[in-house]
Parts: C-alpha cells; structure tokens; sequence
C-alpha cells in the first residue's frame, strides 16, 4: 500500500504548496485526487515519484511509504525499477520524433532486453489500434491514439502502481470515456491506480475511493459513493446546483468557512 | 575543370573532419541545449591524451587509439559532472555561457602543461596516397576522410541501432518525460558528454595529423560554429552537410578568391556561407522549426 503521512513541501524554500497532506492508495483499488488547478495535485504526484528535485521542491517534513519502507530519498529510476510505480505526466509524455516502435522500446529501459519483444505483444493486446501504427512518429498520432500510446509505455515499464495525472486533458468526451473503460479494465487485471483527475464525474464512477485537495490540504475523503453524494463535490466538482451560494464570492467565503480554504 | 574536381575532392576531405567536429557539438546541443564554446579546447585535450599514449608511451595504434579516444570521453564525462550537471534545472544559456569559461580555463592549463610549442605529430599509418593522374590526393588527407567517415559512421550505428541510443535519443527530446519511464537522465547525459568529448578529440587527432599538434589549434574548433549553425544545430544529418559544404567552400575561396587578391578570406567564407544559410533558414538547412508555446 502506497502512502502519504503528513508531507509538507516547498518550492524554491518559499512557495509552500502542500500543508501537510496524508492519503492512502489501497492496493489493487483505484483511488481518484480532485481538486481545482493549484491545489497540488500534481506537487504530490511528483513528491510520490521522487521528481522533486528537479523542480527545486523540497520535502520538508513527512513521508511517502510503499509498505511501511519510505520513498523520500528515491531517485524516480529507483523508483520505477525497484519500486514498480510509474508516473504519467500530465502532458502526454510520448516521444514526438521518435515512432510507436521506439517509443515504446524506449519505455522499457528499465526492462531487460529479452522481455521487451514480450512486453510489446502483451501492450498491443490491449491497445491492438497500435499495431497498425508502429511506424508512425508519435508527433503525428491524435490525442487519443497518443494518450493510449502513453499508457502502453507505462505498462512497458511493468508497473504495480500507476499514477495518473489528469489522463482525459484535452480528449473528446467519447475517447475520454474509452480511457476511463481502459482504466477500469487495468484495475481489474490486478493495477493499482492512483487517479488525479477534474473530471470529477467519470474519475468518481471508476474509483473505490477519493480524495479533495484545496490549497495543499486535505479536506474531505470517503468511497467514491460518499463523494459522488457529499453536498459540496456536487456543487464544486460535479456542477450540480443545490446549494445557496450563486456567486463566487460567496462560494469562496463558504468554502473558508468551512476551513476549506 | 580538373583543378576545380581536384579543390573540390580536397574540400570535401576537409569537409568530413569538419562533420566530425560538428557531431561532437550536434550531441551535447540536443541533450543539454547548450552550445559547446570550450570545442577548441576539447579539440587539443583529445589529441594530446592520445598523444600521450602512442608518442610516449609508443604503445601500437590500435590500442593507443581507442585508449585516448576512451581517455578524452572520461574527460568530457569528468567535465558533465563537474561543471554541467550542477546547473541542470538552471536556464540553458547558464551552460553555454559557462563553456566559455571553461574554455578559458582550459587553454590557461594547457598553455601551463603543455606549452604553445607545437608537436611532431606523424602517425605511421600504410601510404594512401591516391594519384589519378591530373588528381593527387596526399596520404594524410585521404586518412583524415577516411578516418572521420569511420568514426561518423560508428557514431551513428550506436545512436541509431542500440538500445542506449534510443534512450539518449529519447532523453534528448524531453528530460522530464525520459524520467517518467525510468530512464536516469543524469547517467545519459553523462555518456552524451563522454561521446561528443570521444569524437571531439578523434576530430583533434585527425586534425593534428594533417600538420602537427599544439595548443594553437584549438582555433579550429571556431570552425564548428559556422559548421553546426549552417547544418541546425540539432540536426546529425547537418552537421554531415554543414561539414561538406564549410570545407569545399575553404578549399574554393583559398583556390580561386585567394590569389584574386582577398588574402585571408578563406578564414571568412565560412561565416559567409553562415549568413546565406540562415538567410533562408533561420533553423540551419536541416534543423528542427522550433514551435514553442508560451
């Protein structure tokens, strides 16, 4: 089990972004992160993958534990080859000038050279449109086609536990629902997932669980079923009117009221 | 017309050293985004580390060639670790201005090792020289061609046909990206620097022994920047054509410009050649449009 206790970073020493953050990430289930642009979300994304550094963070108090041992001090290729977590950026990490082949060659670094040809069977099992495409540079595939790409090359990596930063960014809704089938079926076949997401409706209906980040905080968590019925993510993340407050001031003095903000 | 073939095949030999020299920075600009200023100094290390090795030790070719060459990687890797990798998160510009100290730095502690006197530098290689009547190509210019197409070639057989190849290809793209899957950048960027340092000096040594070896020809490395910025300095296919087309331009003007009355422009063309080029691409012949988003 994956998690976070208490972690507290700063950028550049000043820019404080996460405020004492603790989550769980229960093996085998798919647990989502949501919460609106600036929240952290992806601050804790790179805490968990050891990128930190290389955006002048700093972790200044707390722990990333996979099962009980810290991750802390991990550069993110420990990370992958000996720890088995894979991070997928936001902005889809294909290899523009390179093809669907190599890309996915390039992927498995952390693999041995004779299980690749292997690993590449079972990824084109799962994304068979690749198969067509192995030729092609992934600059000239579509999102979609891209966004499969990317998942294929995480799994290159032969993951145990996927972190999944906003996958459905700039997808049509239809592909976006595909995604969220493919999410669903990789959970099923034994992946653990870790789910950062704003679209709050499709992320909550593939989750066990789920988090609310505001300003580097916590400030709910429960099934994704208490969350899909929780008064405030409906009105916040789920766009359901309901509650009193029509404008965004007032949302805004809701919210610290309730120590949100 | 047989003069002409014969400046231009003279040209071109010149022209695949050029190439070679031009590699060496290709690499290093498409990992690291930085531009190379300390090439010249890289140039004379290469040669004097395999200097050391054949000239004073008088160990035989085959083993002192692949020993400087292995010593001038360990220098350029050295170099990465000491002076590069601190500044990695750092805009780029900070590295490429600090090549230009490093340059300093390094032509202080040759002059200070070494000294600027020059060197017999004639390594006892079988005679080529190519005599086709009207044409006669001497021994050392034919292995300087030969030599550096040899050592291109193999360049290009480990970046495009082995697995670390392709991660250093992939990491080139993006750093952030190749960390995603694993990949140690730092350890790539590492071998990217020992590459470029081991073909930097292969270019120093086929270079010295088309005359002799001394500190003083660290100038030649000047010579790569109108190379790789006419070819796009991210481009490996430019550099090739940027190497051609600087050495057969030299060997021209210094034919036919030259005894015309423009003494010395033969060191110019070169810049010339440079303003044409990115006149009509402002990328180099074969360099990446860059599209970057704000």
């Amino acid at each position: 089990m994956l998690s976070v206790e208490n972690l507290r970073v700063v950028y550049q020493e000043v820019i404080s972004v996460l405020q004492g953050v603790s989550l769980k990430v229960p093996d085998g289930e798919i647990t989502v992160l949501l919460g609106a642009n600036g929240a952290g979300k992806t601050t804790l994304l790179r805490t968990i993958f050891g990128l930190l550094p290389v955006y002048d963070g700093k972790i200044i108090e707390g722990n990333v534990f996979l099962d009980g041992v810290s991750l802390n001090r991990f550069h993110s290729s420990v990370i992958v080859k000996k720890y088995r977590i894979t991070y997928i950026l936001e902005e889809r990490p294909v290899f523009w000038y390179l093809t669907v082949d190599q890309n996915l060659k390039a992927a498995a670094f952390s693999r041995p050279n004779r299980e690749i040809s292997g690993e590449i069977a079972r990824v084109l099992k799962i994304f068979p449109k690749l198969g067509s495409l192995m030729n092609t540079k992934a600059g000239f595939l579509s999102g979609g086609e891209q966004q499969m790409l990317t998942i294929g090359m995480a799994l290159m990596t032969k993951p145990k536990i996927l972190l999944l930063d906003e996958p459905s960014l700039g997808l049509a809704p239809l592909i976006g629902r595909e995604l969220f089938g493919i999410i669903r079926n990789l959970n099923r076949d034994g992946l653990t997932i870790f789910l950062v997401e704003q679209n709050a409706h499709a992320a909550l209906s593939v989750a066990a669980r789920g988090y609310v980040i505001e300003g580097g905080r916590i400030v709910l968590d429960g099934t994704a079923q208490e969350l899909i019925h929780n008064k405030d993510v409906r009105e916040f993340y789920l766009g359901v009117a309901g509650g009193d407050q029509q404008r965004f001031r007032d949302a805004k003095r809701y919210k610290r009221r309730k120590r949100w903000l | 017309m047989m003069d002409f073939l014969q400046f231009f095949c003279s040209g071109l030999l010149n022209g695949l050293v050029y190439a070679l020299l031009g590699l060496g920075l290709v690499l290093i600009f498409r990992a690291s985004e930085a531009f190379n200023f300390a090439v010249g100094e890289f140039l004379v290390v290469g040669a004097f580390l395999f200097y050391f090795f054949y000239f004073n030790w008088g160990l035989p070719l085959l083993i002192a060639l692949p020993l400087g060459l292995g010593a001038a990687g360990v220098f350029g890797g050295i170099v990465e670790r000491s002076v590069i990798k601190p500044l990695m998160g750092r805009p780029h510009l900070s590295m490429t201005i600090i090549t230009l100290g490093l340059s300093n730095i390094l032509a202080g502690g040759l002059q200070a090792t070494v000294g600027s006197n020059p060197y017999n530098f004639s390594v006892s290689l079988p005679d080529l020289t190519l005599d086709l009547g009207p044409l006669i190509f001497p021994s050392t210019n034919v292995w300087a061609g030969i030599l550096s197409l040899a050592f291109f070639t193999m360049i290009l057989l480990f970046l495009y046909k082995t697995r670390w190849g392709l991660v250093i290809q992939a990491t080139s793209e993006s750093q952030p990206k190749a960390l995603c899957f694993g990949i140690n950048a730092q350890s790539v960027l590492l071998l990217v620097w020992a590459i470029a340092a081991a073909c930097i000096g292969a270019s120093g040594i086929v270079i010295s022994n088309l005359g002799a070896l001394s500190s003083q020809i660290s100038v030649v490395g000047l010579r790569a920047i109108p190379v790789v910025l006419i070819g796009g300095l991210d481009s490996i296919a430019g550099a090739l054509v940027g190497g051609l087309i600087v050495g057969i331009a030299e060997s021209l003007t210094g034919a036919y410009l030259e005894p015309a009355g423009l003494i010395g422009f033969k060191e110019v063309v070169p810049y010339f050649v440079l303003l044409i080029a990115l006149f009509i691409r402002p990328y180099g012949l074969l360099g990446r449009v860059r599209i970057e988003r704000v």
